[in-house]
């Protein structure tokens, strides 16, 4: 039982649509999925019946686990992670996973630190800060 | 998680019955349908979970199908998937705890296992509410929420949905 021969998130080698396709993190499927439902409740009365499984329980997931709620934070938090030369995918796990020290955000995304794009610790401490101060601001 | 928004063709198949002279109603026909169509098919192997149809690209010229009648409407759109990938770093929630290990959940995801093996210094506790327990870090039961890693999974066919296996042992892993 395995994923793909060579796949390996850690050290960021992904399938190609990973690298290629648009990524998105949990607080902004949130918005979008909030949206889609909103709209399927104008056009029937019946919306709850309308959306299927795989949406509700992505909905209810993404709606616990989003640190950030409001859609301003949400694309602060983007152009926040943006700055930094960062892959989509490794974007999107740490707009997820908020970790608070640098040692959690290496421990979460392993492939940061190896591709050799942030070399020292006081970035990604910047970028913590910058992430936790949206969050202040909420 | 990380989703993707993908773009996907599908090929939407319409009986004659929705082929009025209405154009406005033929294109609501083919939306109906295609939503019908990604609901029910769930997840694909290459894709993953489909989670939400976000925009329509094209809906190109119908084929008639001349033995049935039906036409065929090839469609391009963009859609919302999700699809696990080996090494990642995943929350879940606890929903049944045994004492080879315990299962979660994790969003469209229903089928994750971590064998008592990969719990690290959780150890099984029986009893009537079993739970995992760790000296330090706390206690796993059901509802609780988990930061565990993707070790491994597969596409079951039949049932048209992923089989993970997780592990609890590492660093910032475990109960948040």
């Amino acid at each position: 039982m395995s994923g793909e021969e060579e796949e390996n998130a850690a050290e960021l080698k992904i399938g190609d649509e990973f690298l290629k396709a648009k990524c998105l993190m949990n607080c902004e499927v949130a918005l979008i999925l909030d949206h889609k439902y909103e709209q399927l409740q104008q056009m029937s009365d019946d919306a709850a019946n309308q959306v299927s499984q795989v949406f509700e329980k992505s909905l209810q997931y993404v709606k616990r686990f989003s640190r950030y709620k409001n859609p301003d934070s949400v694309r602060q938090v983007r152009e926040v992670l943006s700055r930094y030369q960062l892959a989509e995918f490794e974007l999107c796990v740490l707009g997820n996973l908020c970790p608070e020290t640098p040692d959690e955000a290496i421990a979460m995304v392993p492939s940061m630190k190896t591709k050799g794009r942030i070399d020292d610790d006081e970035q990604i401490e910047k970028m913590l800060q910058d992430l936790s101060l949206i969050k202040k601001f909420e | 998680m990380v989703f993707l928004e993908a773009e996907m063709s599908s090929n939407v198949l319409l009986s004659p019955e929705h082929l009025t002279p209405q154009g406005l109603l033929l294109r609501k026909s083919i939306i109906t349908r295609l939503f019908e169509d990604i609901a029910n098919k769930k997840a694909s192997k290459e894709h993953g979970y489909f989670i939400a149809i976000t925009s329509l690209n094209s809906i190109g010229e119908g084929r008639v199908r001349t033995l049935t009648g039906d036409v065929l409407f090839p469609v391009n759109f963009m859609c919302l998937t999700q699809k696990p990938t080996k090494g990642e770093v995943l929350t879940g929630i606890v929903d049944k705890i045994l004492k080879h290990g315990l299962f979660l959940k994790s969003g469209p995801i229903d089928n994750i296992f971590i064998s008592e093996k990969l719990t690290g210094e959780y150890k099984y506790v029986p009893g009537e509410n079993p739970v995992f327990l760790s000296e330090k870090q706390g206690k796993l039961e059901k509802g609780v929420s988990v930061r565990f890693k993707v070790v491994g999974f597969r596409w079951m066919e039949a049932e048209r949905h992923f089989q993970l296996l997780g592990s609890l042992a590492g660093d910032f892993l475990g109960p948040i």
